[in-house]
């Protein structure tokens, strides 16, 4: 029977009435690993050089992946209820989104909106505003659409906008799953009292959707951070672009590179660590 | 309605976090009188875009502040010119794109000037010719010269993606066996794991990666090489172009030049 309720990671090797084979032995390995370069960081002058270097892109990183995050749950509950619309338009325009957008790659559609969808949208202000110059009325507006430069546009905010667009379409998805595993009746049930749509979307079906999504949205979160490295192929100051500035300055690479690696790998499982407490205290408020 | 009460939170948040800005840097406007031949921008702010990951034209302190020959030449033209240099970081892929399409007003990056360059972007007059060298593993014995380098067709050369290295390994070495990479430490990296059997570099970069990779490494000049020329890179028809290459040559004249290459290419004692 013991074979039957193994679970993964536990050996033979010990007797079972042994706790040393429930230890978290990887964690462990991790900690020790975190001790490791952080005794390096206090000790050798060249990791502290590096770490003191590079933990000025921390808040950069924080920062953009905070405000990306936002960005992508708002827009990806507006896509995502287009997913389970019934009306045709709104459903085909959220489709035709969230499968062209999981199909680029992040790294793509950062570079592409910076150096693509960006200047064209401008030439296009400018165009408009050329337009509306000779319509009497709008002059002015026209004025201003034509001073819009493209300077004005700065490559940390095409960069969170890249992450934002990317990442709305896997949000939308997983909203569109949480809303579409609360069961019919529910509806049936609001709609039958006198709620319409909305409200019972409001009210009774995205409440109960939201604590079920709240795991895989977590997750996104963590994953997030981690792309949000790609935004230093823009120049902005993160965590990934700093490595780079300090490898280029002291030609020291196998540092930069570990410290860049333990810094993304310590909030990552920070982050993993408070995901798991939301999630415990979500389910125990239910 | 915890739930919403987070996502609110996280929004908020995100709004606050906002107040932050991004890395630029402007030095205090120059009050000097222009000289009187020269034109007068009036105080013109002027975009730089510079690569902050390539000594010692630019890089960052340990401050993260900038500093190389690209800030102090662009801090001295405009000190004739009467305009206030805006230094901002670029990256290296896409500078020239977005160069012609107005996000900068120059770059001062070491750009070499190229006819292929030309077709997208303007250039000033040089400033300023360097080589490139071979750098290579110091146990190394296949080759002993870039000649060596060239015959044997087993041998790989690494670059970075989009210089003009590249170009050079190309011409050397063929398409085929030149692999091109994004990062500008990571040729070296390949060179020292096997990867690859030489990189093509600036002579001044490969010095920097030898003094920190001690007896890993020794450098090769390349047979018959034609010294590139270095210029500032503007958009096509900007009218910077002439005012700086007015700039630079009171520079030349005056023995400015001389000073900043001596001072960001200190000559080994002899």
């Amino acid at each position: 029977m013991t074979t039957a309720t193994k679970k993964i990671g536990e050996g033979k090797l010990l007797p079972v009435t042994s706790n040393l084979e429930k230890w978290p032995w990887w964690a462990l390995a991790i900690a020790l690993a975190a001790v490791l370069i952080v005794f390096s960081i206090l000790v050798s002058p060249i990791y502290q050089d590096a770490f003191n270097f590079i933990r000025e892109g921390i808040l950069t990183t924080i920062r953009v992946t905070v405000i990306a995050y936002a960005l992508s749950l708002i827009g990806g509950l507006i896509v995502g209820l287009g997913r389970v619309s019934k009306n045709v338009i709104y459903y085909n325009l959220s489709t035709l989104y969230v499968e062209v957008m999981r199909g680029i790659p992040m790294l793509v559609i950062i570079l592409y909106g910076a150096f693509v969808v960006v200047p064209l949208s401008l030439e296009l202000i400018n165009g408009l505003g050329n337009w509306l110059v000779r319509l009497a009325p709008l002059a002015g507006l026209g004025r201003t659409l034509q001073q819009v430069n493209i300077q004005q546009v700065d490559m940390s905010g095409r960069a969170i906008a890249g992450l934002a667009m990317g990442y709305a379409a896997f949000e939308a998805e997983v909203f569109r799953a949480g809303i579409q595993s609360i069961e019919k009746g529910q509806m049936e049930a609001a709609r039958s009292l006198g709620m319409n749509y909305i409200q019972a979307m409001r009210y009774i079906i995205l409440p109960q959707a939201l604590r079920r999504v709240l795991p895989p949205l977590g997750n996104d979160l963590i994953a997030m951070l981690k792309d949000s490295s790609l935004i230093s192929v823009l120049a902005v100051r993160d965590i990934t672009q700093l490595g780079k500035l300090y490898r280029a300055r002291s030609f020291r690479s196998f540092e930069a590179y570990n410290t860049m690696a333990f810094l993304y790998l310590s909030m990552t499982l920070s982050l993993s660590m408070l995901v798991k407490f939301i999630e415990g205290k979500m389910s125990r408020e239910r | 309605m915890k739930a919403l009460r987070i996502v609110s939170l996280i929004v908020i948040l995100s709004f606050l976090a906002a107040a932050c800005t991004s890395a630029t840097s402007t030095p205090e406007a120059t009050t000097a009188p222009p000289a009187s031949s020269l034109p007068d921008l009036g105080g013109k702010k002027i975009i730089v875009a510079v690569e902050n990951a390539y000594p010692p034209f630019n890089s960052v302190d340990a401050n993260g502040n900038g500093m190389g020959w690209d800030y102090d030449a662009f801090t001295e033209i405009c000190k004739l010119l009467n305009c206030v240099p805006v230094f901002t970081e670029a990256a290296w892929d896409g500078i020239f794109e977005a160069t012609a399409a107005g996000q900068y007003d120059v770059v001062a990056d070491g750009v070499t000037i190229t006819d292929e360059r030309k077709q997208t972007v303007a250039f000033s007059d040089p400033f300023m010719s360097i080589i490139q060298v071979i750098l290579m593993r110091a146990d190394e014995t296949r080759f002993t010269d870039s000649k060596g380098l060239t015959d044997q067709t087993d041998l790989t050369v690494a670059t970075q993606l989009g210089t003009t290295n590249e170009a050079v390994a190309i011409e050397l070495v063929g398409e085929s066996r030149v692999k091109s990479f994004e990062a500008f430490d990571a040729p070296v990296l390949a060179l020292l794991s096997g990867d690859a059997d030489a990189v093509i570099i600036d002579e001044q970069a490969g010095l920097g990666f030898m003094e920190i990779n001690v007896d890993k490494m020794k450098m090769l000049n390349i047979t018959d090489q034609v010294p590139e020329d270095l210029g500032f890179v503007f958009p096509q028809g900007s009218d910077l172009i002439d005012p700086v290459n007015k700039a630079l040559a009171v520079m030349e004249t005056n023995g400015t030049l001389d000073t900043l290459y001596a001072k960001w290419w200190p000559q080994p004692a002899q």
